[in-house]
């Protein structure tokens, strides 16, 4: 169960490279200070991105206390957003929407950080603030268990599952093949999207046996 | 200078096939029979019969200078071959094509080659296999599978798609159907879903430590094993492998004239793809020959020739080998090439090596099976049951 967050963070991760490396990598490697900088940019980058999924897990947890342990029948309600989350992965995944991550706004913002070397840091904490589907999935994911060190752990787990994919950033040669990256991890999310909704019916199906 | 007069592919004279083939005979013989005649007539008959159609196969290969002409005819052969004596293979071990819980925990379960990617991180990670099969013993083991995939992957690299896998005959012969295709436009960007399911089913793999693809995709189960339908999920993943079967590798090979299964969705494949290039063979076209027809565009199986490859004089990362682009270039721009050599080069002697080394493979894999095959087939004639 520990490895979930992992699993969805490495499915996921490609779709996150893909969406979000043609916004950082200007950031990141504008200023052509080799490989080495390269990669205190990204190390920055993961560290503002690792604040905000803790954040996020944080949430999840205060989320499964506010609502999900006063409802009768959490399984319920787990798998109708299991269901509804999955659905719009593989709508994602089929009709080709653009996803709606944070970090596509760093442009605007990076114009008032004063301190330029915090600009990858925001940007980290920005692709931590992501609304697409495999992140709400993420979420309901890290809700379900009720504790607030599953839900930071989950987090956790799926930090590092997607952070595996940026660490050949700073070599910017080997990004040459983004968008056959993009549409594979798409494709990739569509079939995630695919065992999720297998996993929500079956929690549904329990669920309203439970009821 | 250069000229154009070598067009549309030229066989070897006759003198050289003889020849070539003599030594392909000497090997086939050699391997097919293990060193000894066998004494059951029949088995004696499977061993004639196969070691003749190897080899006219080959010199028809090097006689006429077409190559996908004649390994579709021995690739699918081999393909129904298998069907033949593992579904017989099997009703005579088991009473069964299904599987019970029990075979699955003794690890009788025979090991394929498409199971293999999902059992690299797990092996790394855990030092162990996770498939319910025999390490070294009985049919298909672990350990020869795996040796025979390195090797194939070393000298064939994805060519291993279209000259040793046992399952990919089935969507080449039935893409061979009709004359033209009813679906002629695809979307080219279905290239990339096996690389999308070998990523999940790697992932997952990993994650569950079990075969997830043999678990709930491979479409082959159809014809080969399966396990018994006990529950609602065993029930699900049934009619996913059986609609996958029946669409991708019957329905749609029919209709595209692509081989779908192999194409756009064996992780196995994507898998292969990457090994292209570290193999040292590839084909390449001639961009001072090529007069753009984009024929090969249209009749490359797999989809791994675009305007854009064509633009490079090289095909994708998916290319199988198979060698019907080269077929089928009327102005023989088209061909097997040595990586860091010249193009066109020796063509003639880069398209026989690498002949060599796929037909070797073929053969000597696929002769076991096709022996077995026959062997069943005289059984239904003189007995009126393939099995004993």
């Amino acid at each position: 169960m520990h490895m979930q967050g992992f699993f969805l963070g490495l499915s996921n991760g490609l779709t996150c490279l893909a969406y979000c490396t043609p916004v950082l990598v200007p950031f990141m490697l504008g200023e052509g200070r080799g490989v080495a900088h390269n990669f205190v940019a990204l190390m920055q980058f993961l560290a503002g991105r690792l604040a905000g999924y803790l954040a996020f897990g944080f949430a999840a947890w205060l989320f499964n206390v506010a609502v999900l342990g006063r409802m009768g029948s959490k399984g319920l309600f787990i798998g109708i957003l299991y269901v509804i989350f999955s659905s719009l992965m593989i709508a994602y995944a089929i009709f080709g929407r653009e996803i709606p991550c944070a970090v596509r706004s760093i442009d605007r913002i990076a114009g008032k950080i004063r301190i330029p070397l915090l600009i990858p840091a925001a940007a980290g904490i920005l692709s931590g603030v992501a609304f697409c589907p495999p992140f709400l999935l993420a979420m309901t994911d890290a809700a379900s268990e009720g504790s607030l060190s599953y839900s930071l752990f989950f987090f956790f787990m799926f930090f590092i599952g997607t952070s595996i994919f940026f660490i050949p950033i700073p070599f910017v040669g080997a990004l040459r093949r983004l968008t056959a990256l993009r549409i594979i991890g798409k494709m990739a999310a569509g079939i995630v999207g695919l065992y999720y909704l297998y996993a929500g019916i079956i929690t549904l199906i329990a669920g309203v046996k439970g009821i | 200078m250069r000229t154009d007069t070598h067009q549309a592919p030229q066989g070897e004279g006759r003198g050289r096939t003889i020849i070539l083939t003599a030594i392909m005979a000497v090997i086939t013989a050699f391997m097919f029979s293990g060193g000894k005649i066998p004494q059951d007539p029949k088995e004696a008959i499977a061993l004639i019969l196969t070691f003749l159609f190897a080899n006219v196969l080959f010199f028809l290969l090097i006689y006429t200078g077409k190559t996908d002409r004649y390994r579709a005819v021995f690739f699918s052969t081999f393909a129904v071959m298998l069907i033949i004596s593992f579904i017989s293979h099997m009703f005579e071990a088991r009473g069964s094509m299904s599987l019970s819980e029990a075979k699955i925990f003794q690890c009788e379960v025979p090991f394929c080659h498409l199971v293999i990617p999902m059992t690299l991180v797990p092996m790394a990670l855990t030092r162990t296999i996770i498939f319910p099969g025999s390490l070294i013993e009985g049919y298909a083991a672990i350990a020869s599978m795996f040796v025979i995939w390195i090797g194939a992957t070393l000298a064939l690299g994805r060519g291993f798609c279209s000259w040793v896998c046992f399952y990919g005959g089935l969507d080449d012969g039935f893409s061979r159907i009709l004359k033209r295709p009813v679906i002629k436009k695809i979307n080219p960007k279905w290239i990339y879903l096996p690389f999308a399911v070998l990523l999940f089913v790697v992932l997952t793999a990993a994650a569950y430590l079990s075969p997830t693809y043999c678990s709930w995709f491979c479409p082959f189960k159809a014809v080969t094993e399966f396990e018994a339908v006990t529950s609602t999920k065993i029930l699900i993943q049934t009619i996913i492998f059986v609609s996958l079967f029946v669409g991708l590798v019957i329905v749609l090979p029919i209709l595209t004239k692509r081989r779908t299964q192999c194409a756009f969705l064996c992780p196995f494949g994507a898998m292969q793809s990457l090994t292209n290039k570290i193999n040292v063979f590839d084909v390449r076209i001639d961009k001072e020959k090529c007069v753009k027809c984009k024929r090969c565009i249209q009749v490359c199986p797999t989809l791994s020739i675009n305007e854009e490859s064509l633009e490079e004089g090289r095909t994708r990362i998916t290319c199988m080998k198979c060698g019907k682009c080269i077929d089928n270039c009327p102005k023989g721009a088209i061909s097997y090439h040595i990586k860091g050599t010249d193009i066109p080069g020796k063509r003639d002697t880069y398209r026989l090596l690498f002949l060599f080394a796929a037909f070797l493979f073929l053969a000597i894999f696929s002769s076991h099976t096709i022996q077995s095959g026959i062997i069943r087939i005289l059984k239904l004639i003189t007995t009126g049951s393939m099995i004993s």
